[in-house]
């Protein structure tokens, strides 16, 4: 094998790298999507919860600062770690909730969220944090 | 009348392997597609790079038994991969980049074929030989075409 086509199945392999193991890094720790040095609050009424792989979701029935209807849209971990919110997350509960950001502009998204009644007590396993639990 | 994807997202299928709590479900699907990823393309690599000149002591006619495994690979990934665009159909029939991973897959399979010809017709491959440079070209768009589908597939989760 020449030096030239040594170069050129190493340029190959190590863009392939470089683009297969970016997003992989940006999944583990979603920072794509959501500002993790960012901490948003929100409250409001759970309007419904879809458990499903990979993502599980839960939608919010909330209001912004002019008291306009909004829906929060929070990402959630796998169906094996959604377990806890069968009981714990009905639907029409009143919550708060505290979690990463969407970066999207104008977007009402969160992940890593962890979860509490309107009186502040947690719910959900490890003091509300449900999601992404470590197997 | 509901189209295709949204019938198939419905379907038993669909419904098992994205909702089940099962960790036979979801996590093992796309475990062993994985696997069969890299069986199939790691075989592939292995006579790629015999070809490019990689361990020249290795008599290519013994790699062909690698392309049993390929095969294996290609079916357990066919599988595991529709079970996988079951469970998110209308949004995987969506995506321009799942369009693009197919078609790299048929071009890919397609080089693979045209180099197992190459590799079990033997002359102009003598093992102690350099091999001649359609033997390499091929080889090298073999990795490259693999390389990227598995990229377009990677990126079906992100884009």
């Amino acid at each position: 094998m020449t030096v030239g086509w040594r170069m050129s199945v190493a340029s190959v392999l190590a863009v392939g790298c470089m683009v297969c193991v970016t997003p992989v890094a940006a999944h583990h720790s979603a920072a794509a999507a959501y500002d993790e040095s960012k901490r948003v609050e929100a409250q409001g009424t759970v309007k419904r919860v879809l458990v499903k792989n990979p993502h599980s979701w839960v939608f919010l029935e909330s209001a912004d600062d002019k008291g306009q209807k909004i829906e929060w849209q929070i990402e959630m971990g796998g169906v094996t770690s959604m377990a806890w919110t069968k009981d714990a997350l009905p639907i029409g509960a009143a919550v708060k909730v505290a979690g990463n950001p969407s970066r999207a502009p104008g977007s009402h998204g969160m992940t890593g969220a962890s979860f509490t009644k309107a009186d502040g007590t947690p719910i959900g396993p490890r003091g509300g944090r449900g999601e992404y639990t470590p197997r | 009348m509901t189209d295709f994807p949204t019938w198939l997202q419905g379907s038993a299928v669909g419904v098992w392997t994205r909702e089940s709590p099962s960790i036979w479900a979801y996590p093992t699907v796309l475990t062993l597609h994985t696997m069969g990823l890299g069986v199939l393309v790691g075989a592939n690599a292995v006579i790629d790079f015999r070809l490019l000149g990689c361990a020249p002591r290795l008599p290519i006619a013994s790699l062909i038994p690698l392309y049993r495994f390929m095969w294996a690979g290609f079916a357990l990934n066919a599988l595991t991969g529709a079970m996988l665009f079951a469970s998110d159909a209308t949004v995987k029939a969506g995506q321009p980049v799942f369009y693009i991973k197919l078609a790299l897959i048929a071009c890919a399979l397609v080089v693979t074929g045209v180099i197992r010809k190459t590799v079990e017709r033997g002359p102009g491959l003598h093992d102690a030989d350099p091999i001649a440079a359609p033997g390499r070209r091929l080889a090298a768009l073999s990795l490259l075409l693999w390389a990227a589908a598995v990229t377009a597939g990677r990126l079906m989760a992100y884009l």
